[in-house]
This record gives C-alpha cells, structure tokens and sequence, in this order.
C-alpha cells in the first residue's frame, strides 16, 4: 500500500553566521532577556561577572516584551548597531 | 550565544538548524530556573561562567561539521507491505511519528486526490509556511492531513482558510506551538458553510457528536504536527498539554444569538462564510441558573472570569466568552449589545492585587505595569483586557444555562480569514461543495 506522507518540508529563511572573537576584550556584549523569572537577576549578575574577569568589556541589557513573542524590531536594531557578541537568555 | 535549562534543548537546537545556523553556541543551566531562589540561580551562571567565555571565543564551526540531526526532508509517499489498514498499518505510521495516538485514515493516492480535488487548488499549490519547523503546508500535505483525520472533501477550503489564518504573523503560531501553555488554536466558523458542513453550533458543540467539528479540529491539529513539527514534549513544550490539541473546533450560533456575529463584528457580509483561530486554553464552565437579570449574571460571569494564573490578567490577551444563547437572551433583553459586556468584563472582571503573591506583584505588575499597578493598594484590580475593545464575546451552545470562558494565551491575536473558492473570491452556499 502506498501512503502519502502528510510532512511539511522545512522551507529554512537562511541566516549568515559571523566568525566568532578570539576573545571578549574590549568588546560590546548584548545581553538579551526574554523576561521570564529571574533572567533580568540572572543576567545583571552574568554582567557583572563579565565586567569583573574580562578586560574593557562593555555589557548592555535589552528586555523583550514578552517571552513568546519576536524580539521587537527597535531591540534587535540596538543590538546589531552596539553589540559584537549578544547572549540570549531563555529561562523558565 | 543562547543560555538555556535542560528542558528546552532539543527545542533550541531544532530552531537553530532551522534557521540555518546549528552551530549557535549553546550553555545548559540545570532546570530549573523560574521559581527557584535567586542564590541558585545565580551559582549555575557562576558555574557555567567559563564555558561561556570559551564557547563563544572558539573558533566557529562550519555548518556541516556540527554533529546534529540534518533537517528533515520528507518524501512524497511511503510504501507499506501490509493491505491491515486498522492493525500492522496503524502501527507503522505511529512509527512514522504521524498522528495524534488515535487511529488514522490511512492517507492513500485515492483518498488524498478526492480530498486535493474538493480543495479545488493544485496539489502542489503553497497553503502556509508552518512554524516552529517552517514546513511548506502544500494542498496536497494539508489533504493528507485531512485524510487521515477523517474529513470529507469538502471540507478542503475550510482547512485551508484555518491553515492560513493561523499562519498570520499576529496569530503568533511559533508561540502557540512551542509554549509551556497549554494552548490550542480554538477554529470558529462563521457564515452558512457551517451549517453547510455540518460544523454544529448547538447543544454539545465542543463535542463529542457526529459533526464535523471533531474532524476539522483534528486535521488542524494533525498539520500542526506533521508540517509544523509541533511533537510534544521535545518541540511542544506544554507542560500538561490538553484536550483541546487533540481538536478544538465549533460555529458560532448566529441563529441564536441577538448580536452581529464574530463575522459581521470584523466587517464580513453574512453570506460570506469565516473561520477565526483564537490561541486559547480549553474552557472553564460558567454555571448560573438562578439570575433573571442582566446584572446579577454579569457579576457571576465576570466572577467566574476574574481568576489568577491565567495569562490574560499577566498580557496583552483577547479573553473569549462564550455566551449561551439562554444568558445571552437575558443580558440583551435589557439592552445591553457586544460592546456593552465586553466593557462590564474589562471593568468588573478584575482580580485584586492581594490575590497574587507577593513575587508576581512586584515581578509581573510593578515591573511590567508600573503606571497601572505600582504604588497601589492591594485592593486595585488586574484586569483579564488591556482594553475593553480586546474582550471577544460569541454565542454559542444550546438550551440551558451554561456559559464558558476561554483564556487566552495571551502573546496571540485572533485572526479571521473568508473562506475562498480556487479564484480567491469567497465561497457563497450557491457554489456548492465537493463531494465524496
């Protein structure tokens, strides 16, 4: 018996990936919080971590508007304009 | 960089190799880390603090060097050496990872041609691109779908309107899918193909019964599985799930009720027939046979609305009620019309601020409602609406006096779509329906 397969091939939008730092120094970190509980906390304290060991690092924090939906086009804008590296928090 | 807890891997990496880029680096925090003391938390970012230095100064693998599952790339058809339709054959598409865990129809060229046919597009034509997995839904993948939830072939455009609309970028369908919630894309019809396929607006309309609501329900359930990629526990992240993923659909009782319909409030004539996608949970019981008065039932229905831990009193949300015709009849027989409730909802269904505890006070609504909550007395009321416009009131279900509420996810809006024919112009009950 033949089936017909009711799977969706995945149509991929295609995102260019940049080379990664040899190291943080002196670089712009974004950090992205997606606003469930505690990821402001978690990632104030992983700022001033990355302050404290790394050498002219400069740390920012932009907060979505809500955790299920896109991060907001005005945030990912700040991010590509003031960050080298952004780390997204996805907590719960 | 993406820091994630245990849980939410596999999710996160399948979107990264969507996305085209598997080799985002990636830190796990042990779960969990919400609702847990802050000292804790805190120690698991002490202790993966060097990984997260190294892995984001590590020289960037190439795509096809990082050690993860290739996307999927489904074929056309499956060949099966059994003719057991209902025994060896079931067992090998539960194999295939298709279906919901109940018993499928099985998909064959015979009964996915009468279903593309009843759609009156070609097979191969683009219904929606489905999230999380970005799976192109063509006619022909929806059919199969359909097929195997057990629709008719007339119900084809309905689906493909319902695909659609939930496909729109504020239905939020990546969310919907993914959450922790237990939301379900809730299908309403509108206009006489409801009447027309036999999708039931009266008594019982969330079922069970020999209508078409459970089929439909179904097949949308089925394409947000098998195109969309939404599989539980890995890519569906619900943590109780619900009844309403297994198939969520009814019609408005437009003969019933004394208001315009959900179609007519969002400009559609009454020939043209709709179907609406609302994100919401399974629905909550209003149970009230004792008021004969417009107020009093407003004050039990906004009290059975007013409740904690729904999302909608934390965002921006559409909460939907669904009125019976019985307590419709009483609230409008004083004169009140849709707007009317929709503003006693937003203003008297409002949950005191010394309901909550102590953590979502400060977190959920000094931070996130600072002009609205901040400083306020513990008796200031959450509203379930940031605007009273938002408060979907339809008329459904049939004698007796029961209403129910349905919260919503609240990161989602409805969406409303026409039903077309194959020339994009909407079907008219004088188009007729494919059958078989």
């Amino acid at each position: 018996m033949r089936l017909n397969s009711p799977e969706g091939r995945p149509v991929p939008p295609g995102v260019a990936v940049v080379p990664r730092p040899a190291s943080l120094a002196g670089l712009r970190i974004g950090l992205l919080d997606n606003t469930k509980a505690p990821v402001d906390e978690m990632l104030a304290h992983l700022a001033t971590r990355l302050r404290e060991r790394i050498d002219g690092v400069e740390v920012f924090h932009v907060a979505k508007q809500h955790p299920s939906l896109p991060v907001e086009p005005e945030h990912l804008a700040a991010l590509r304009a003031n960050a080298d590296v952004v780390i997204n928090a996805l907590g719960d | 960089m993406l820091l994630i807890s245990t849980p939410f891997v596999k999710l996160a990496q399948a979107q990264a190799r969507i996305l085209g880029m598997p080799q985002v680096p990636t830190v796990v925090l042990p779960h969990p880390i919400g609702g847990t003391p802050l000292d804790g938390v805190l120690a698991k970012v002490d202790a993966a603090f060097d990984e997260i230095v190294a892995k984001l100064t590590s020289p960037l693998p190439q795509a096809s060097a990082v050690a993860s599952e290739p996307l999927p790339e489904p074929v056309d058809h499956v060949d099966v050496d059994t003719d057991d339709e209902w025994g060896e054959l079931q067992r090998r598409m539960l194999a295939l990872g298709w279906g919901d865990g109940l018993p499928l129809v099985p998909p064959t060229d015979a009964r996915v041609d009468a279903m593309v046919r009843g759609a009156g597009l070609p097979g191969d034509a683009l219904v929606a691109l489905v999230a999380p997995r970005m799976g192109a839904c063509t006619v022909r993948r929806l059919a199969s779908s359909a097929v195997m939830a057990g629709c008719r072939p007339a119900h084809m455009p309905l689906l493909v309107a319902a695909v659609r609309a939930m496909a729109e970028r504020p239905f939020n369908l990546y969310g919907v899918q993914t959450t922790t919630h237990p939301v379900a894309p809730l299908v309403i019809v509108n206009g006489p193909l409801a009447q027309a396929l036999g999708v039931h607006a009266g008594s019982g309309l969330f079922g069970p019964g020999p209508w078409s609501n459970g089929v439909i329900g179904r097949a949308v359930r089925l394409v947000l599985l098998h195109v969309g990629g939404g599989q539980p526990v890995d890519i569906d992240k619900a943590t109780m799930g619900s009844p309403a993923k297994y198939g969520y659909c009814i019609a408005e009782n437009e003969a019933a009720s004394p208001w315009p319909s959900l179609a007519a409030e969002r400009g559609f004539a009454a020939d043209v027939s709709t179907v609406t996608v609302v994100g919401g949970e399974a629905p909550h019981n209003i149970n009230d046979h004792e008021s004969t008065r417009a107020g009093p039932l407003l004050a039990m229905i906004t009290g059975t609305v007013a409740q904690t831990g729904q999302n909608n009193v934390y965002y921006a949300g559409e909460p939907l009620l669904l009125l019976s015709p019985e307590h419709a009849a009483t609230i409008a027989a004083e004169g009140f019309s849709k707007d009317d409730v929709r503003r006693v909802i937003y203003e008297e269904a409002r949950v005191p601020l010394r309901r909550f505890s102590q953590e979502n006070i400060e977190r959920r609504f000094w931070r996130k409602f600072p002009k609205r909550y901040r400083d306020r007395s513990l008796d200031a009321g959450v509203t379930v609406a940031q605007r009273w416009e938002d408060v979907m009131v339809v008329v459904a279900g049939g004698a007796g006096k029961h209403s129910m509420y349905v919260p919503t996810f609240g990161a989602t809006r409805s969406v409303t779509l026409p039903v077309l024919k194959a020339d994009g112009s909407p079907w008219r009950p004088q188009d007729g329906l494919e059958q078989g």
